[in-house]
């Protein structure tokens, strides 16, 4: 079967004996079946495309492509696509009938793993209701729990609305309830949220390909201190406060990879404005992006930024520290160690208003890569050049450092990398770490 | 990493024992006007009253965060004092912060006098506090019109109500380990005028001086008067506790003599 994506030419095979672009066909009939719980309107639109095809090549890719919105769909765990000539009375002369052939998930489905965030792994749990009420809204609960830093429960409520009209635009909302936990190790404190969060996502398809997301979120955020000896100004934001604020996320996203990308551009920002009501007020805006560059034999070029911005609004009466953005770290600035790139107060790393960091790096395949093949393919090697600053947007006095190191590949996601590192410069306060340094996400700069 | 930090501020308290009183010594305590509850302004007053019978000075700050901002404590973890680099809340530690250098009060006082001492302050905290709390978030009407509005009065809604319902779940589990939460009113009256009464019956011990302990005052002076005058001048709903206290003649002398010598507020009516 052709496996191209939806709807690209497939390219002519000159081996083949029929040029199935020429043989003349039509779609009668589509029947999904398997729809036990799914109401009918729902699946409706996965046949649109399959009526327009006059031809059997392009009546193949629409069958593909009614098969993959299905699974987008959010309902079924595999469909599978009869093809067969139509029969019966009102059958054309080159009549097809289609068949799909849909398994719908249980009731409840339940899992378990290990999930890997920004530089920390967790335990996570999922335990999900899909497909509720007929038209893919669901329901699931997850937790998460990682020894080092974070610990969260969700429960969410998703309703995609990929049946109606806008199916290109792939339009979601969810609502969730969620309790998490942060941990400021290296600022003594930390917080736990408890709110409620809107989410409305689409795509536009206006020349580029855009993920937007719109959220509003509420919630109470209680600072707690981690121990007694905290510096006292820290100790000021600690007690409970109410946040109420809208948050707009933009992705752009060309890469032919998320892990080793060869080419390609990501770009991505989040911007958010506290102070809707509650007692907290900021507004906050960050922007990070990527850009490869393919050079010779396999090597390639990345420049990495990131900025982050986060001011007064009329109704600050201080900023939240737990906002405050934290520079340094494996996965921004190597060589230096987690968050100690930036302010301090009475020896206390604090976050920065403002920072950037930037990085360049040479990818290049492991040596020899050409003997391991498919597990080559996991492995890169790097040499990179990291630098950035604290609240100034400026070079002096800014932090950058060097090295190169070994990165491995983590289920098409995340990355694991050890690099030697060696600061070039830094500031007194800062803790460097000349040496090896171990990073783990998905985000890197 | 817990235990070597307790070493370690253990060390440095050494240290500092020698050292003077720093200037900057700061209390933190809630908003007196609308925040603050009976309990939380009784240990406040107290040791305000203490640093000021030991003349030491000190900057009071009210911040609508002080209890979330204390280290924590034994009772309503109010206040709490910072002094150079160290925080204590509470009555008890900040005393015997004091005490660590030389510039207490109750110096004079020899090892059984002290310890006499001690046995009337912890009773007094104990009793007083735990029936400022129960008529605080026990008696239904004070707890609507007076302590969940003023504890919810810092933060918006809904968090008042959240803040509201943890603080009285808390105050109710405290009064619950003291053995007091099955107790009436009638108990409670009971238990503060017996207090009471060894108090005054204490203070009747020296007639002819104003305090406690000779003629000089001590950490029960302190303690007495916070708890007392807060009660006596505190206008709730339920005047029980406030009619009781006023039972006792000497005890409110003392209150009028303690307030005109070293606060001068003189709200304490006649």
């Amino acid at each position: 079967m052709p496996k191209s994506p939806a709807g690209g030419p497939m390219p002519k095979d000159p081996n083949s004996k029929y040029d199935l672009g020429k043989i003349s066909a039509r779609v009668d009939r589509v029947n999904v079946s398997g729809l036990l719980r799914t109401h009918n309107d729902y699946v409706q639109r996965a046949a649109e495309g399959l009526f327009k095809a006059d031809n059997f090549q392009s009546m193949m890719l629409e069958a593909m492509a009614a098969k993959s919105y299905l699974h987008e769909l959010g309902i079924f765990k595999d469909v599978s696509v009869h093809i067969d000539i139509s029969r019966g009375a009102d059958a054309t002369p080159q009549g097809y009938e289609v068949t799909l052939k849909g398994n719908e998930y249980t009731r409840i489905m339940g899992s378990a793993g290990t999930e890997i965030g920004q530089n920390e792994g967790s335990l996570r749990t999922e335990l999900t209701i899909p497909n509720i009420l007929g038209r893919g809204e669901s329901i699931s609960l997850q937790g998460s729990y990682s020894s080092s830093r974070a610990n969260d429960v969700q429960l969410k409520f998703w309703k995609p609305f990929f049946h109606t009209r806008f199916r290109e635009n792939r339009p979601e909302v969810s609502f969730s309830v969620f309790r998490q936990t942060d941990r400021f190790n290296i600022s003594s404190f930390q917080t736990t949220n408890l709110g409620y969060l809107i989410d409305f996502s689409a795509h536009t398809m206006l020349g580029v390909d855009l993920t937007h997301s719109l959220q509003y979120e509420n919630s109470i955020r209680d600072l707690g201190l981690l121990n007694k000896s905290v510096p006292f100004a820290i100790r000021d934001h600690s007690g409970p406060k109410l946040a109420s604020l809208l948050r707009y996320s933009l992705v752009f996203d060309n890469r032919d990879n998320n892990v080793f990308p060869t080419r390609g551009i990501m770009l991505k920002s989040v911007n958010e404005y506290c102070g809707l009501g509650g007692n907290v007020a900021y507004t906050s805006s960050m922007a990070h992006g990527e850009m490869n560059v393919p050079l010779f034999a396999g090597l390639v070029a990345q420049f990495c930024g990131r900025v982050g911005v986060m001011k007064e609004t009329k109704k600050t009466t201080v900023l939240p520290i737990n906002n405050l953005f934290y520079c340094g770290g494996p996965l921004t600035l190597r060589g230096f160690e987690y968050g100690c790139a930036g302010p301090v107060v009475e020896g206390t790393p604090i976050g920065a208003q403002t920072f950037w960091c930037t990085g360049a790096h040479l990818w290049t395949p492991l040596p020899f890569a050409g003997v391991f093949k498919g597990l080559a393919s996991h492995f890169r090697m790097h040499f990179f050049y990291n630098m950035g600053n604290s609240n100034a947007f400026t070079t002096d006095n800014m932090r950058s450092a060097y090295g190169l190191g070994l990165a491995i590949k983590l289920a098409e996601r995340a990355r694991i990398e050890l690099n030697y590192c060696i600061p070039l410069s830094r500031q007194a306060t800062d803790k460097a770490s000349n040496g090896f340094q171990l990073g783990i996400g998905y985000e890197f700069v | 990493m817990q235990s070597s930090q307790y070493l370690n501020q253990l060390h440095t308290a050494d240290k500092l024992s020698e050292e003077p009183w720093p200037e900057d010594a700061t209390l933190y305590q809630p908003f007196e006007a609308e925040q603050i509850l009976l309990p939380e302004n009784a240990s406040c007053l107290a040791v305000k009253a203490y640093l000021k019978m030991c003349n030491l000075p000190f900057g009071v700050r009210s911040c609508a965060n002080a209890e979330h901002m204390s280290p924590g404590g034994r009772m309503t973890k109010l206040p709490f004092i910072r002094a150079g680099a160290f925080i204590f809340a509470e009555f008890e530690p900040i005393v015997n912060f004091v005490e660590q250098k030389d510039m207490a009060i109750g110096s004079w006082q020899d090892e059984d006098e002290k310890a006499d001492m001690r046995t009337y302050v912890s009773l007094v905290e104990n009793i007083f506090t735990m029936a400022e709390l129960y008529v605080s978030f026990k008696n239904e009407r004070v707890y609507k019109e007076v302590t969940a509005p003023r504890n919810g009065a810092v933060y918006p809604w809904p968090l008042n109500l959240m803040q509201n319902y943890s603080k009285r779940r808390n105050a109710l589990r405290q009064l619950k380990v003291y053995q007091w939460h099955d107790l009436d009113i009638e108990h409670v009256i009971e238990k503060v005028a017996k207090c009471c009464e060894t108090l005054e019956y204490k203070l009747k011990e020296s007639p002819d001086t104003p305090f406690f302990f000779g003629d000089q005052p001590c950490e029960l002076d302190a303690i007495a008067f916070g708890h007392l005058f807060s009660i006596l001048t505190t206008r709730l709903p339920n005047m029980a506790l406030a009619q009781t206290v006023q039972k006792f003649g000497h005890l409110v002398t003392f209150c009028r003599f303690i307030d005109e010598k070293y606060f001068q507020m003189r709200c304490l009516q006649d």
